[in-house]
């Protein structure tokens, strides 16, 4: 005979089956009906907007693609609560570089909760294979960090500073298989120090929840995005000053994620 | 330098830069395999060695070529033996 627990832990599991069909049901044909729209509008108002605000086009590329990340977590947040913190550490107008943990594809997404929308994302060469996004991705002036060397990723990514712009290196490379901080690349904090810009880590946690490497279907779930204090990169000029910034940032996002994982548990 | 201290300073500069253990750090170990390095990590461990030898190594041919540890090994020797 079953006992209370037994049967409310059945009724709890059959309530959140429910739930993720319920999610899967409204949040795919959502999200392609959502990407079409902005494919399908995006030249239009590109055009009026260049005309209106005269921004440069990277500029005016990396809005659209802010808004349509604000637009997909609207979609989302029946399912999933999104929370982000710390963000009054980030000045308007100024530029930093933002350096984030990897736990799932929808990681790039969730940075429409960011405050600041001029952010150019540096990546790998795969996501500018999806013919559906490589396009916006080039129009942006997103930095293919494989195809293109850590010279000219540096002096791209300058540009983006002088411009008062942000860019955003997820420095694991890769997605995490079990949530924990993977061996950063060295590359990111390059191009923080050539830069002489603030670098300031950002710890996302529950993405890994909501959908992880390998699954494909969407869990509810919380997902919290925390900015740390900015670390100033003119003290890490010398020759093994990548790797001691490198480590340091590491430390205090391990330190924080450890924080938010105990917080959520 | 000696071919022990060269190898001990190449060891030492990749460990520290790709977080390697010591241990696994044999002469076999294919890079990409065994230690777990990829594309990426080649532009950093060519920046690595530069720094630590003060050589521009980033135009070489052979670098492409180079799968092991012990390639490495071999190929920084060489390279040491035509500066000294």
């Amino acid at each position: 005979m079953a006992t209370d627990s037994q049967c409310a832990a059945s009724g709890d599991s059959a309530v959140s089956a429910f739930s993720i069909f319920l999610m899967n049901l409204w949040v795919y044909p959502l999200l392609i009906v959502w990407t079409l729209f902005g494919i399908l509008v995006f030249p239009i108002l590109f055009s009026i907007l260049k005309l209106i605000l005269q921004w440069p086009a990277g500029r005016l590329t990396r809005w659209f693609i802010w808004m349509y990340g604000r637009g997909w977590l609207l979609l989302m947040s029946p399912f999933v609560q999104f929370r982000r913190e710390h963000m009054n550490v980030m000045q308007k107008g100024k530029p930093y570089l933002f350096v984030v943990n990897h736990l799932s594809f929808f990681d790039t997404y969730c940075m429409g909760m960011l405050p600041v929308f001029d952010v150019v994302f540096a990546v790998r060469s795969w996501p500018f294979r999806m013919l559906w996004y490589s396009g916006f991705m080039r129009l942006a002036e997103y930095l293919d960090v494989e195809g293109n060397s850590l010279e000219d990723t540096i002096c791209r990514s300058k540009r983006v500073f002088a411009e008062n712009g942000t860019v955003l290196f997820f420095p694991e490379g890769h997605r995490s298989r079990d949530g924990q901080l993977q061996r950063f690349y060295s590359g990111g904090f390059n191009v923080g120090i050539a830069g002489g810009i603030p670098v300031i880590p950002l710890c996302i946690a529950g993405t890994d929840r909501l959908l992880p490497p390998g699954r494909k279907l969407f869990h509810p779930c919380r997902v919290r995005l925390k900015a740390l204090d900015p670390i100033d990169t003119k003290g890490f000029r010398d020759e093994n000053g990548h790797v001691r910034l490198r480590k340091l940032v590491k430390e205090k996002m391990s330190e924080a994620l450890e924080k938010m994982r105990a917080e959520e548990d | 330098m000696t071919e022990q201290e060269v190898m001990e300073l190449i060891d030492s500069s990749l460990a520290e830069e790709f977080e390697l253990e010591r241990a696994e750090m044999i002469p076999e170990a294919n890079l990409y395999e065994d230690l777990g390095l990829d594309s990426l990590d080649t532009v950093d461990m060519v920046i690595v060695l530069e720094g630590a030898f003060n050589f521009k190594i980033r135009e070489e041919e052979a670098i492409r070529e180079i799968r092991t540890l012990g390639d490495i090994h071999r190929f920084v020797l060489s390279k040491v033996k035509q500066h000294s």
